[in-house]
């Protein structure tokens, strides 16, 4: 009987010390959960902040949707790569104004010029400049 | 019952919104890999016909993070241009390629809206190459127009 009592007793203390440590660990990951929470919020907070700070941040999705859908003509990219160096070259020296000097296209020539130099790397606009100095200043490109 | 509904309307406006970030997310993925596609697609019929001496191939890298701006991409902030075969480029050429795309105002504002900050030309040989953050070429007023 005495033995019977005795082992009652140490299972219930067996038992008590287990539910003990399980509550320890328990307490343990809930507070490493908890941390682990805070440093992502934080990460999350200074990226967003980050993200405001740099350039554009200042600019909404809306306003730039356009110009994600915008079409680029990636021939006319390849052609200004290859043949917009020498095409500029050819059109600066043969449409410049100094060669139209006391005559009535000057002021023609100045503008044809102005664009030649703004469109210097764009092949396609070259192209048109080309055409237009042909019919208006009258030049015969060899 | 008022305030509930309310409640209810906001909840599905939320979800809405949340569902087209995504669909919007995967639009722009798609438009990154055709501009990279239209780009090879046009290097190689120019290389074919005989107008580019050089074949070009563009390709997403990791890009620099010290060119980072708002739209930029993890990890995929690089559009890279390299030479693959053909007459190999000097530095000048390869800044002439980059000077063009940056030119192309429209071009340099798409990247930069699709998430690239950087611009990389490379050559066929060696480490040559050179690089530009997309952020510095672009007109900000385009944007708002």
């Amino acid at each position: 009987m005495q033995n019977i009592l005795l082992q009652v007793k140490t299972d219930s203390f067996v038992a008590e010390t287990v539910s003990n440590t399980d509550s320890t660990t328990f307490s343990i990951w809930l507070w490493v959960a908890l941390i682990e929470l805070a440093i992502i919020v934080f990460l999350l907070f200074k990226l967003k902040k980050e993200g405001n700070d740099l350039k554009f941040g200042n600019l909404s999705k809306d306003k730039i949707r356009n110009a994600k859908k915008s079409d680029v003509d990636m021939d006319n990219l390849m052609n200004s790569i290859n043949g917009s160096k020498d095409l500029y070259k050819e059109l600066s020296r043969t449409c410049h104004p100094d060669r139209f000097i006391n005559s009535d296209k000057q002021k023609l020539a100045e503008e044809i010029f102005q664009d030649i130099s703004k469109h210097k790397r764009d092949f396609k606009k070259l192209t048109e400049l080309k055409e237009r100095a042909i019919t208006e200043l009258n030049i015969n490109f060899k | 019952m008022q305030p509930k509904k309310n409640e209810l309307n906001r909840i599905k406006e939320n979800m809405w919104y949340q569902i087209m970030e995504v669909t919007e997310w995967f639009g722009e993925m798609a438009e990154r890999y055709r501009l990279v596609k239209d780009f090879n697609r046009a290097a190689k019929t120019s290389f074919i016909a005989g107008i580019a001496p050089t074949l070009l191939e563009a390709k997403i890298t990791k890009g620099d993070s010290s060119y980072k701006h708002a739209f930029s991409k993890w990890l995929g902030g690089g559009f890279r241009i390299k030479a693959l075969s053909g007459q190999s480029l000097e530095k000048s050429e390869l800044i002439e390629i980059g000077r063009v795309v940056l030119d192309n105002e429209e071009l340099t504002r798409k990247m930069i809206s699709l998430g690239w900050d950087t611009l990389e030309v490379h050559s066929n040989q060696g480490y040559n190459g050179a690089k530009w953050a997309l952020k510095d070429y672009a007109n900000i007023g385009g944007f708002l127009n």
